[in-house]
């Protein structure tokens, strides 16, 4: 489990981080050798997951301890940080391929890669989720152990063989396989380095898609009554999130929640999943307006030297929110609509409340990623200070709530009656309120912020 | 107007295209500069983006600034005529960047005036910045966007009209030699192309002010001349007045009218490298020196020997 959690957890970071962080280009003219970085960087990414397995074996220890077996929790210690260093070195082998295929991202592949890109993460997202739960993972282990030459040829596995012999009184064995573990390990250290040197580049390229010198305008952020330098910031961000990788996870959060909606939706019946769709929406909405300012870092200051106000800048940013978050709050109770065999007039409640949800919720995050935003240049971006980041989280979340299940009783109620129209009434009348003060908070926090440059 | 002939001849073709394209051809470009030397420009009014003329493109006054425990300025005060270039030297940390921000508005200082083209900058910090070009110390470019993508941006952030914009920007991406890397993403770029990148967005809009913070920072020597001459050019013939803070002493002397030196936040001089010269009592020095002496760190052989071992 560690070695799969630190695979996963790493392969996800690799995918997801900003291209500049993925360079190592020191590393190219210090004296270092290939398997010498990786040993340093294994090592450096282990330390970065190490403290989820100290808690995990913390609270193994005194379990070990009442019953008298500290000899078996030293062992499974020292093979759990085997297997988080083995899966960091599998980390290190993935990053050396995947920044070559980085490179060759661009010109007519450019989206196929980004689309590759997005499924792959997708792909890892759900095997995330079920890599963790405990059901699916200690099963697995269950069957692979049972024949015993599967795990004997497995060097993933030997871990498990050891702790299993140890158990069974059998200590040589159990030897014998943590030695081989740890074997295991060297040989990956310089199979990694002989990796990282037949496919490292450098400085890996960006996806880039070809694009004419200048373009006719933005005639459609123009049709919806947004002035040109708001148009064009609305529209640089919209290319943003399709090419910077970082945002990526963002991105294909509608995407992974509808699938597991799809693969576990079973439990959720047709009130949780329409609940669950319009959390989606909301949270989709909040998430790319919480990140909207931090995102734009230290080329803010850019938008400081326009002659633009922050007004200018709060329509933008709401465009290009909307944009997204519109056409998921469209799309998905079609397709659950299309799921669940729901009434048209069901299927519009159900379209209005996402699309108010995500207009009221994109506001709130804007008024606190005027006031919030966090501009450093991090490896692992946060955009929001964390603070902030659980306030507005829990504040939309509340928000969010209030206007989706008075509003989910009235469309799924059979028939209108009174306290359906009370509903409804209820439902907007939230909608209204929050987004009133949203949209104003919001905007004194864009004046705020444009009146002097915060770093 | 007659261009500088000498001047465009040691460029070549690309300082040309630029010096063209930003208004050597006064005829052409009457609705974004007045031609030199003809009536006083109006001031900037509401509405009009070009704005006009002053005889002080910027005027600072007593400007005071204080970050938490850092004094970054205190009690500033200098100008820069419209068709001139100042200088501004200082150390790391001076207060050179600072400053600039606090002229464009990005940074609002405790105490003092200051006026950009007769205008306060508090009062009317759209108009402003509409007749400003600024490039910052470390320009923080869109790196997702082509570099291209990235001068059409700002030719919409200035309202600049479709129908001039490409010739524009062809102008600068061949003029600064980024003709064939404009489709690549930013993020792909070279400090130095980077560099022009941002110098390209600060000039394309044909600005009355330039604020130029170290903007030959990466720059290849014949970048490093074109933007040199074409910054000459515009102060002399298009009346545009520049700040310019660079740490290469070299380029200050060559081609400021007026050097400022700062210290702690303090002008500790101030005046024509002449003038400066006179200041510090070393006739017939070069500028380094005199930058030595002005700002007390003028014996560094203690320095240099402990380094050495």
């Amino acid at each position: 489990m560690a070695v799969a959690a630190t695979l996963i957890a790493g392969v996800m970071f690799e995918l997801t981080n900003a291209s500049r962080f993925s360079s190592s280009d020191a590393a190219n003219w210090l004296p270092l050798s290939p398997a010498e970085y990786v040993a340093a960087s294994a090592t450096a990414i282990s330390y970065s997951y190490s403290p989820g397995i100290a808690l995990l074996l913390g609270a193994f220890l005194p379990v070990t301890l009442a019953v008298g077996v500290p000899a078996t929790f030293a062992l499974t210690a020292f093979l759990t940080v085997l297997g988080l260093v083995e899966g960091a070195v599998l980390v290190e082998m993935v990053r050396s391929v995947v920044q070559r295929t980085g490179s060759l991202g661009a010109g007519r592949f450019a989206r196929l890669v980004i689309v590759l890109r997005a499924v792959l993460l997708i792909g890892l997202i759900l095997i995330f989720d079920l890599a963790f739960n405990p059901v699916i993972i200690l099963g697995f282990i269950r069957e692979a152990t049972a024949f015993e030459w599967i795990t004997s040829a497995i060097p993933l596995f030997w871990s498990t063989r050891a702790l299993a012999e140890w158990s069974a009184g059998s200590s040589a064995l159990a030897g014998a396989f943590a030695a081989g573990q740890f074997v295991f390990l060297v040989l990956l250290v310089y199979s990694a380095g002989a990796v990282r040197a037949r496919f490292w580049v450098p400085n890996p390229a960006e996806v880039a898609e070809i694009a004419p010198a200048v373009r006719p305008g933005h005639p459609y952020l123009a049709a919806v009554g947004l002035s040109g330098p708001e148009a064009a910031i609305a529209s640089k961000d919209l290319r943003g999130f399709v090419r910077r990788r970082e945002m990526l996870p963002t991105l294909v959060i509608p995407v992974v929640l509808l699938l597991l909606l799809a693969v576990e939706g079973s439990m959720f019946g047709r009130l949780g999943s329409i609940l669950w769709v319009g959390w989606v929406v909301g949270f989709f909405a909040l998430l790319l307006s919480v990140t909207s300012i931090g995102q734009e870092r230290r080329a803010l200051q850019s938008l400081y030297a326009y002659p633009i106000t922050g007004r200018n800048v709060l329509r933008a940013k709401a465009a290009s929110i909307l944009v997204p978050t519109l056409v998921a709050a469209f799309g998905m109770p079609i397709v659950v609509s299309a799921l669940f065999g729901l009434p048209l007039r069901a299927l519009g409640g159900f379209i209005v409340a996402c699309a108010a949800a995500a207009v009221v919720l994109a506001f709130w995050g804007l008024a606190f990623a005027a006031r919030y935003s966090d501009y450093q240049d991090r490896p692992r971006p946060q955009y929001l200070r964390p603070g902030a980041m659980v306030g507005a989280l829990a504040s939309g979340m509340v928000i969010l709530f209030s206007i989706l299940v008075p509003a989910t009783y009235a469309f799924l109620a059979p028939a209108v009656s009174q306290a359906v129209v009370g509903f409804a009434i209820g439902s907007g009348g939230i909608a209204i309120a929050a987004g009133a003060l949203a949209f104003f908070w919001a905007r004194s926090g864009f004046d705020q912020l444009f009146r002097q440059l915060p770093f | 107007m007659a261009l500088d002939v000498d001047l465009l001849d040691s460029g070549g073709t690309g300082l040309r295209r630029v010096a063209r394209v930003l208004g050597a051809e006064s005829s052409r470009m009457t609705d974004v500069l007045s031609v030199p030397g003809t009536s006083p420009r109006p001031l900037p009014t509401e509405g009009s983006p070009t704005g006009g003329s002053s005889a002080l493109a910027i005027d600072v006054r007593g400007v005071s600034k204080r970050y938490a425990t850092i004094q970054a300025l205190s009690h500033v005060s200098f100008t820069v005529p419209s068709g001139e270039i100042v200088g501004l030297l200082g150390p790391n940390g001076a207060g050179k960047s600072t400053l600039m921000k606090s002229i464009l508005g990005l940074v609002r200082p405790d105490l003092g005036e200051i006026r950009v083209l007769g205008h306060e900058v508090r009062e009317d910090p759209v108009a402003i910045k509409r007749l400003v070009g600024y490039v910052p110390e470390a320009p923080a470019l869109y790196e997702f966007l082509t570099g291209a993508e990235y001068l059409d941006f700002v030719a919409d952030m200035y309202g600049l009209p479709r129908e001039v914009r490409s010739e524009r920007i062809a102008q600068f991406l061949a003029g600064l030699e980024l003709a064939g890397h404009e489709n690549a993403l930013i993020s792909s770029y070279s400090q130095g192309m980077k560099q022009k990148v941002a110098l390209s967005a600060a000039l394309a809009h044909r600005p009355r002010v330039l604020i130029l913070d170290e903007p030959l920072n990466g720059l290849d020597p014949r970048s490093a001349r074109v933007t040199k001459d074409l910054l000459r050019n515009l102060a002399r013939h298009e009346g545009v007045g520049v700040v310019f803070s660079t740490h290469v002493l070299e380029i200050a002397e060559a081609i400021c009218d007026h050097v400022v030196i700062l210290r702690h936040g303090e002008v500790v001089a101030s005046g024509t490298v002449p003038v400066l010269r006179a200041q510090a009592g070393l006739a017939g020095s070069g500028l380094e020196e005199v930058f030595l002496a002005l700002t007390g760190t003028g014996d560094l052989s203690d320095v240099v020997a402990a380094l050495s071992h």
